[in-house]
């Protein structure tokens, strides 16, 4: 059985602008296949960030980052055919059909046509598309964008899925499938990294959590480890964090 | 290569095109149809033959190849901005797509689109009378050539942009008045000795001629030097557009 991690993160620095203004300052992160992660932190405290670095959005300034043993800049091709992202905000073309939105994206992904029109409609069926799919982003509304946004990050069926506040701004209905969609994928032996500002949507749906503040892992391990003895994830994040001093 | 992957933005980009069929392929059609109108029936009338031909057959190359690099530049650099600017650059940016790919995936859709709108007026043309032919292969190489060189061109210009005003910039300040000077309406010996002296250094100037004498079979410059300077603004762009997306200037943070 191949035990390569999922993801390997070692002393990543990222830094902005001429004025070197730190985002990222020193991470280091292994997370192991299957894993399910919860990313909490702050805003501004390094996340998207720490995610863009991953995923090829932002450039790294040092240190290394690989994914299912593939160097996320070396091996840039066969590390992003692994990921799956569905970021904060919507970065669709606005005047683009649902459908073919998700066909574009298949096809970067080098899904040849059959197997994209079948994957099309998977994905449309499953995050309740169908009748959406001859609209325009731009018509949809928040929720109904937040799902082309999650199948999109799917439709190569990637290995490693990372999600950036997926169920900001959808509805408690969409929420609560979403999260039985999650745990289904994370049962398949997909990896899933998640950031959220729901903590109690972390808390149930992630194995471990890692908490980052100013662009520093502060606490990172296991659900069992760092909810022991009864706590719950809201009062170790303001604990960690340093939210709770006044 | 990821083959599917360049289709797939080809032609993305192609029906992106189609989507704004009117702006993109019916405005330089109606554009060129009165140019071809003015020269050929209006002004072209009281004017002589120039070089053996008609007036209109003399300045129609002139006439499409400004279309065809406008609708170049236009496709290249309103795609790369409008990418930057919804930030759909970052549907590429993690797809398994190389830079490179990228850059020819843009620079192509530049061409398919120029080569549209230059099959579209040759037939608005061909009703005029306004096309001859003396050599398809050239013909078909400076329409390449220019439609790489402005997709390229168009590229940088849509990275550079900070605005939907500055994306005009290039066109206003340097496409346009360079192109109808560059001999669209009048051959070299029609001006003064010193704009004479000038005009050869304008590129366009070379793209016209060298069309010109694709079509008509007639020309004012050394044909090898434009030539060269296709290659070479091909080499030159090309190489910094490349630079551009490898050092992730405006695109990756």
């Amino acid at each position: 059985m191949d035990t390569t991690p999922a993801l390997e993160i070692k002393n990543l620095h990222k830094t902005y602008g001429k004025k070197k203004v730190v985002a990222v300052d020193g991470i280091s992160l292994t997370l192991p296949r299957g894993a399910f992660l919860g990313l909490l932190g702050p805003n501004g405290a390094g996340k998207s960030t720490l995610i863009n670095c991953i995923v090829g959005v932002n450039k790294i300034t040092s240190g290394s980052i690989k994914t299912f043993g593939f160097d996320v800049e070396k091996d840039y091709r066969e590390s992003r055919k692994t990921l799956g992202v569905a970021p904060q905000e919507f970065n669709v073309d606005i005047f683009s059909k649902v459908s073919s939105t998700l066909d574009y994206v298949a096809g970067y992904y080098g899904l040849r046509k059959e197997k994209r029109e079948k994957r099309v409609e998977e994905l449309l069926d499953q995050f309740g598309l169908q009748e959406h799919k001859d609209k325009v982003f731009s018509e949809l509304s928040g929720g109904l964008k937040r799902r082309v946004v999650l199948a999109r990050a799917l439709v190569h069926v990637p290995e490693f899925l990372i999600l950036d506040e997926p169920t900001a701004g959808v509805d408690v209905e969409l929420r609560r499938e979403l999260w039985s969609y999650l745990q289904e994928l994370s049962r398949a032996g997909k990896t899933i990294l998640l950031t959220s500002h729901y903590l109690e949507e972390v808390e149930l749906l992630a194995d471990r959590f890692a908490f980052i503040d100013g662009g520093k892992i502060v606490a990172a391990g296991s659900k069992e480890k760092m909810l022991a003895g009864g706590k719950k994830l809201e009062d170790v994040y303001l604990e960690l964090t340093g939210k709770n001093k006044v | 290569m990821n083959w599917i992957g360049l289709y797939t933005l080809m032609r993305r980009e192609i029906e992106r095109t189609f989507r704004v069929v009117v702006q993109t392929i019916f405005s330089p059609l109606i554009s060129a149809s009165l140019f071809i109108f003015v020269f050929g029936t209006v002004v072209g009338a009281r004017i002589d033959e120039i070089g053996g031909v008609s007036y209109i057959v003399f300045v129609f190359p002139g006439i499409l190849i400004m279309n065809v690099l406008t609708s170049a530049f236009s496709q290249a650099s309103s795609s790369t901005y409008f990418a930057k600017w919804a930030r759909t650059i970052e549907e590429l940016l993690v797809a398994p797509l190389s830079y490179f790919e990228i850059m020819i995936g843009t620079v192509l859709s530049a061409v398919a689109r120029a080569f549209t709108v230059g099959i579209v007026i040759l037939l608005m043309g061909l009703l005029f009378g306004a096309v001859q032919m003396q050599s398809f292969p050239l013909f078909i190489f400076y329409i390449l050539g220019v439609s790489i060189v402005f997709g390229l061109l168009g590229i940088i210009t849509g990275l550079v942009a900070k605005s939907f005003e500055q994306l005009n910039v290039l066109s206003t300040f340097i496409i346009l008045p360079f192109s109808f000077l560059g001999g669209m309406f009048y051959t070299l010996d029609m001006l003064p000795e010193a704009a004479q002296k000038v005009a050869i250094f304008n590129p366009f100037f070379y793209f016209v001629d060298g069309i010109r004498f694709a079509m008509v079979g007639i020309h004012d410059s050394n044909l090898l030097i434009g030539a060269i300077m296709i290659f070479a603004l091909i080499l030159i762009l090309g190489g910094t557009v490349w630079r551009i997306f490898y050092t992730g200037w405006r695109i990756r943070e």
